[in-house]
């Protein structure tokens, strides 16, 4: 077959199941509820009664919900596509043509894509008109350059095995559940400075260093303590003052204007903070210090951010195709609607959960089965690009690439190929 | 010019050499032989008739020549090929008994939809679909769902799909059923042109009448076996009879002894 011949068998394919939802109900209800949702938003949303908490909420539940109700609807239509079109024999009528059952399956995919794609712009356009007075650009989010977590922990077991005094109940315990808690403990590690001390961390920005930087710091810590804090971030020739926190979040604009005659003593690449106040400064350097670089404007991160919530749509609605192909339709549904559900509360259930170390069986058991749940669905559970747009965080073009290489094309090619093994083994009565 | 019309009409079209199938559970144990040792041949331009009772094997030997089922063993070619493969898909045709259509798509949809599977270009597609739903009737109703078709429209629609891409052989599973005497002449009139124009059509029927009306050769199933098979025009009187004396032996019919009624004056006991 031509290349203009698989096109056109493509697009018939995917015309036929844009005009399958098209014309049902699904769709009016999904553009209408999408439309309510991001018009009536405002209006229902509780915020820290500031305009800045107000928008950062709006941004995260407006496009949130209209991206909830999308998965759940194109989802659902994408596990009972195939699945339907088996059960009521019409299937057999499209596999006798000239044309693969996995091109079947892709086609079908790529329509319900390009329909969560509109419902998306739609929603964007919303979201992008009702905040065109709030428009700010995007920042690059650098982290300080340590060792990665699982390091340390690696180094601290070591130290702790080493360790004559260490308890035999802990030196008896599974390795991998010592390097989990270590981990964790390693990335929740504080650093304390005290009054009149200095804190350094090394960032690697050499590639914005013709840009407006920034430093980010967080007080969203387990106790929630917003100390005052007074002090001076200094980065080569750059400085920034801090006095008096109120929010949870600060962002100190580096500028030349504060400080120049001192720049000298201090290093290029290291963001110092000399702390002027009366209390230590508590902060844990893997989580709540960023050096931020500004980026380019909202639109483009929202373009962005959409183009990344499409490619997790795609692998939804390509998981859901190859359920409904194998279980069944309505078996098919139920999976992938209970998967969502567990996707989004899998990373609130291990947090919560007892420490390993103090559980029972059966609990060890569910817990392994949730983190299995949530390593799988880590991209539906975090939705990123939405957490991005509310803080005003860059949504990379690199990681949009990276994750419409797999999500938009890898993902529905396999799965579509898995679909079309499962339908042929079914028809054939195995 | 005749002799290579000759060659042409000895041309094998279909080809099921030894072929065997048995269903099997989820655990794989055999649960039916549906279809034993079958040898069929069908050449360029017959009509072939593919008659039988319920459950002799016509339905799986339609969908393994169909390359919807594999056969457990033996060989199936079509034009030489494998069923499955794009050169022997593009040539077929394919009406099930049930016409199974989109309910939200409209008539004309439907053809731009299998024309579409047959990577027909844009125009021709177009020309085709005027044409056929002008040769079934259905101008005037080919812009509405058919979802809301009555059963003999519907059956059109899927007449006309079948025929969209022009196929060399055309897999008909009860073409007749649920057409009005009208359209069933019709339909019977259709099969002969197509036939005379050189295009090969492989039927399955319980209208043995129709069979015998319009099939140049027959075989006739029982049991997933051959039972008969021969050439319409060499046997002696009518097919129906030939039929039951064929795969109506062996079979006693009873009544259920407590639907036998007992006429007494006065009404049923």
């Amino acid at each position: 077959m031509g290349c203009c011949a698989v096109i056109r068998a493509f697009c018939s394919i995917f015309l036929l199941e844009f005009r399958r939802f098209f014309r049902s109900k699904a769709f009016a209800l999904l553009i209408i509820a999408s439309t309510a949702w991001m018009i009536l938003l405002p209006f229902i949303l509780k915020s820290d009664g500031t305009a800045e908490g107000a928008r950062e909420i709006y941004m995260r539940y407006s496009l949130g919900g209209v991206f909830a109700l999308s998965a759940i609807a194109l989802a659902s239509s994408a596990a009972s596509s195939l699945a339907r079109e088996r059960e009521e024999k019409r299937l057999q009528l499209s596999m006798i043509r000239p044309v693969s059952l996995a091109y079947l399956a892709l086609a079908r995919i790529a329509a319900l894509v390009f329909i969560g794609a509109i419902t998306l712009f739609v929603s964007s356009s919303i979201l992008a008109f009702k905040t065109r007075g709030t428009w700010r650009n995007c920042w690059h989010v650098l982290d300080p350059v340590l060792e990665s977590a699982s390091e340390e922990a690696e180094k601290e077991y070591a130290r702790y095995m080493a360790d004559p005094d260490l308890p035999e109940e802990i030196r008896k315990s599974d390795k991998a559940v010592l390097i989990r808690l270590l981990t964790r403990h390693a990335f929740e590690r504080y650093e304390a400075i005290p009054p009149g001390g200095k804190g350094g961390w090394i960032f690697d920005a050499a590639k914005f260093s013709s840009r407006p930087l920034a430093v980010r710091i967080r007080f969203t810590n387990d106790y929630n303590i917003r100390d005052d804090v007074k002090g001076v971030f200094s980065f080569g020739s750059l400085k920034g003052e801090i006095d008096n926190i109120t929010q949870a979040i600060a962002k100190i604009p580096l500028d030349k204007k504060i400080n120049r005659e001192e720049s000298s003593s201090l290093r290029e690449g290291q963001l110092d903070f000399e702390n002027l106040g009366k209390n230590s400064l508590m902060l844990r350097p893997r989580r709540d210090i960023n050096l931020l670089a500004e980026a380019d404007s909202f639109a483009f991160n929202l373009i962005r951010a959409n183009l990344e919530l499409i490619a997790i749509l795609a692998s939804l609605i390509s998981l859901a195709m190859f359920l409904g192909a194998g279980l069944g339709r309505s078996v098919a549904v139920f999976t992938c609607i209970t998967f969502m559900f567990v996707a989004v509360a899998s990373s609130d259930i291990i947090s919560e959960c007892p420490d390993p170390l103090e559980s029972d069986k059966v609990d060890k058991m569910s817990l392994a089965i949730t983190r299995a749940v949530d390593f799988v669905a880590r991209p539906i559970n975090s939705l990123r690009p939405l957490a991005a747009l509310s803080l005003d965080e860059c949504v990379e073009t690199k990681e949009v690439v990276k994750v419409t290489i797999v999500d938009i094309l890898l993902l529905p090619l396999l799965f579509s190929l898995l679909s079309a093994f499962v339908i042929a083994h079914k028809e054939d009565g195995v | 010019m005749d002799q290579d019309n000759n060659q042409n009409k000895q041309e094998v079209v279909v080809s099921l050499s030894d072929i065997s199938k048995t269903f099997r559970d989820f655990w794989l144990r055999p649960t039916v032989k549906a279809v034993d040792r079958l040898n069929l041949n069908v050449k360029r331009g017959e009509i072939f008739g593919l008659l039988g009772p319920n459950g002799s094997g016509k339905s799986t030997t339609i969908k393994m020549i169909l390359g919807l089922l594999k056969p457990g063993s033996g060989e199936i070619r079509l034009f030489g090929k494998a069923p499955t493969s794009a050169e022997a898909r593009a040539k077929l045709g394919y009406l099930p008994e049930l016409s199974y259509l989109h309910p939200f798509m409209t008539a004309r949809e439907t053809l731009d939809y299998y024309a579409g599977l047959c990577s027909l270009p844009k125009k021709i597609a177009k020309e085709r679909s005027n044409e056929l739903l002008e040769m079934t009737g259905l101008q005037e109703a080919a812009d509405r769902p058919v979802g809301g078709f009555s059963k003999g429209m519907a059956r059109r629609v899927a007449l006309a799909s079948s025929l969209i891409g022009k196929p060399e052989l055309l897999v008909l599973d009860e073409p007749t059923s649920g057409l009005d005497p009208v359209s069933t002449d019709e339909v019977k009139t259709l099969i002969k042109t197509l036939a005379k124009g050189g295009m090969t059509i492989l039927m399955s029927s319980h209208l043995l009448a129709d069979a015998q009306d319009v099939c140049s050769s027959f075989m006739i199933l029982n049991h997933g076996k051959t039972v008969a098979e021969g050439r319409v025009g060499q046997i002696n009187g009518d097919l129906g009879a030939f039929f039951l004396s064929k795969v109506g032996e062996g079979r006693d019919f009873k009544i259920a002894p407590f639907l036998c009624v007992e006429t007494v004056p006065g009404g049923a006991k």
